[in-house]
């Protein structure tokens, strides 16, 4: 079996008197789909913002590709091939595609020192990206204002493929879409995955998570309680262990009560 | 790309509009003035609209950014009073020329560094800068005014190369070179990125208070450079120097179709925002309508086509609201 790209070891996470987070363990593999579930407060959400260099862990370490890491914003995750997909879509509507995809990372040629775009060059290359996620999208001069949810969805992972992620962070990517936008986003996570891309997924759609979910960690007030392969389980098990019914989860509880 | 081609259309729309308002304006100041359309007019509206248009150009990057500056006006009389100061001290006149931008520059990284570093809304904080730079041009004039300067900025402005005049060649040459900034360089998307969301532009990795501040500077340059042509056509710097600037600034960008929020701007629509201004101005005039109502205008217009927008943006909103993002 291939090390796993990255490994969270006890990761804790303190703010003020609130713990957020206690002794999280937890590995993500390459081209694996990784599904984050719990109740609202579980702490899914904190523990994606420590990967992604938002939050810096109170305990605990990280290890991609065996390598202790520390992150103190999340460009160093990105520089470390973590990338996160942001809810509220961090993309400028009134930008091209191709912008979006290279903003801040604009592909120039120097003349006399001065930063000249290499347009058909990142052009070229958002056409490959678009075309190699098979996202219907042919013109990568298009604003984005003018695209559809998941359309913005595939250019966000466009713009983290680009910045060679290897970790890509979903934070309920379908929770705003209609139906047949929600199968496109599922089949992009898939195609990622076949990439070779790991990602890690918060979803509070079972079907969804169902569909396209390799392995499913459940976490309960700031625990992790419960790991499943989506081969080892079903949706009534997991409603049970989100909700803390499942005599697995009322044992775990009562220790440590 | 057929949304694209609506877009190029729609913005193509604004400035055909300015264009044939134009046409209209000067047809109906023809008839209610007779010295109105003719060559010696309209070319003193042309030299007229010399420090507007580099001013304005300033501005537009400055609100498509979803920044302000209603200290614009200031900066230029700071600016003017350098150059006055040392044409008086009889230095050459090229170098004279270039302490305006050399001013402006060093106006504009105070302003920007104030708004930026202070994080204090453009608006408030240029209005604050207003008020301390015309203290400081009522200082540095003692009350009275600069009058009868030199006359070898004069010759130097209004000389002609190729048989163009000097004005157009550094009109047209800052419009150009902001134009190639934007469109060529990373400058642009990530001038427009900063004024649609400046929380999305500091994800993507953009350095956005550098970008601020130094458009901010690139602003004042272009002020003070307006500087340097007021004071090479009026020989003198009043009092009350640069005072509806700022407002005139805005009024055109807007009417170009600039965004007052910011992401969005053209340079060719300030440009005939400006001209419209002028035209506007310059024929009531000359139709005996006082001066005084030159504001009053230039304000009706601005808050017109600000109404305007808001109107028409409502629909397109409401349509975007109910997407599903």
């Amino acid at each position: 079996m291939t090390p796993p790209l990255l490994v969270a070891e006890g990761i804790s996470k303190r703010f003020g008197a609130l713990t957020a987070l206690t002794g999280i363990n937890l590995e993500v593999r390459a081209g694996e789909v990784l599904a984050l579930l719990g109740d609202n407060g579980a702490g899914k959400s904190t523990f994606v913002k420590v990967l992604a260099g938002a939050h810096p862990a109170t305990d605990g370490t990280l290890r991609m590709d065996g390598v202790p890491v520390a992150f103190s914003s999340p460009q160093d995750a990105a520089n470390a091939g973590i990338a996160t997909i942001y809810q509220e879509l961090a993309l400028s509507e009134n930008l091209s595609i191709a912008e979006n995809v290279f903003l801040g990372r604009e592909l120039v040629w120097q003349v006399a020192g001065v930063p000249f775009l290499r347009r058909r060059a990142m052009q070229e290359r958002v056409a490959d990206l678009l075309h190699e996620l098979d996202a219907h999208i042919s013109d990568p001069d298009a604003p984005v204002g003018s695209l559809s949810g998941g359309q913005r969805q595939a250019v966000a992972i466009c713009r983290a493929l680009n910045l060679n992620a290897r970790l890509i962070i979903m934070d309920e990517p379908t929770a705003a879409l209609a139906v047949a936008e929600t199968r496109k986003v599922l089949q992009l996570i898939r195609r990622l995955s076949g990439r070779g891309c790991a990602v890690v997924l918060i979803s509070h759609n079972l079907s969804d998570v169902f569909e396209v979910a390799d392995r499913m960690v459940v976490f309960r007030r700031g625990r992790k309680v419960a790991e499943r392969t989506r081969a080892g389980t079903d949706h009534e098990e997991v409603v049970s262990l989100i909700t803390g019914a499942h005599p697995d989860v009322r044992a775990l509880e009562q220790q440590q009560s | 790309m057929r949304r694209l081609n609506q877009y190029a259309r729609a913005f193509g729309r604004r400035e055909l509009t300015l264009a044939g308002a134009s046409v209209v304006a000067i047809i109906v100041f023809a008839t209610t003035s007779p010295y109105f359309a003719t060559a010696d007019n309209l070319a003193t509206v042309l030299r007229n609209s010399t420090e507007l248009l580099l001013v304005s150009l300033g501005m537009t990057l400055l609100l498509a950014m979803g920044s302000i500056d209603v200290s614009v006006g200031m900066v230029l009389g700071l600016a003017a009073i350098a150059v006055g100061r040392l044409l008086q001290a009889e230095i050459d006149p090229l170098l004279a020329a270039l302490a305006g931008p050399l001013a402006g520059a060093a106006l504009g990284l105070i302003t920007g560094l104030v708004v930026v570093f202070a994080n204090i809304p453009a608006i408030v904080a240029t209005l604050g800068l207003l008020g301390v730079y015309r203290a400081a041009i009522f200082l540095a004039l003692g009350g009275g005014w600069l009058s009868g300067l030199p006359t070898g900025l004069t010759t130097l402005l209004s000389s002609k190369l190729a048989g163009i005049p000097v004005a157009a060649l550094v009109v047209a040459g800052a419009y150009g070179a902001v134009w190639a900034a934007l469109r060529r360089t990373p400058y642009g998307p990530h001038l427009l990125a900063i004024g649609q969301s400046e929380d999305a532009a500091r994800l993507a990795g953009i350095t956005v208070r550098r970008t601020r501040v130094a458009t901010f500077v690139l602003s004042g340059v272009l002020s003070g450079l307006a500087a340097t042509f007021y004071v090479g056509t009026y020989r003198n710097v009043e009092m009350t120097i640069g005072s509806t600037l700022a407002l005139d600034a805005i009024a055109a960008v807007v009417l170009g179709g600039t965004s007052i929020l910011g992401g969005r701007c053209s340079l060719l629509g300030t440009a005939l925002g400006v001209l419209l201004l002028r035209l506007l101005q310059n024929g009531l005039l000359m139709s005996g309508v006082p001066s005084l109502w030159q504001t009053v205008v230039t304000g009706v217009l601005l808050l017109t086509v600000l109404g305007l927008e808001r109107v028409g943006s409502f629909m397109p909103s409401v349509r975007r609201a109910g997407r599903s993002v």
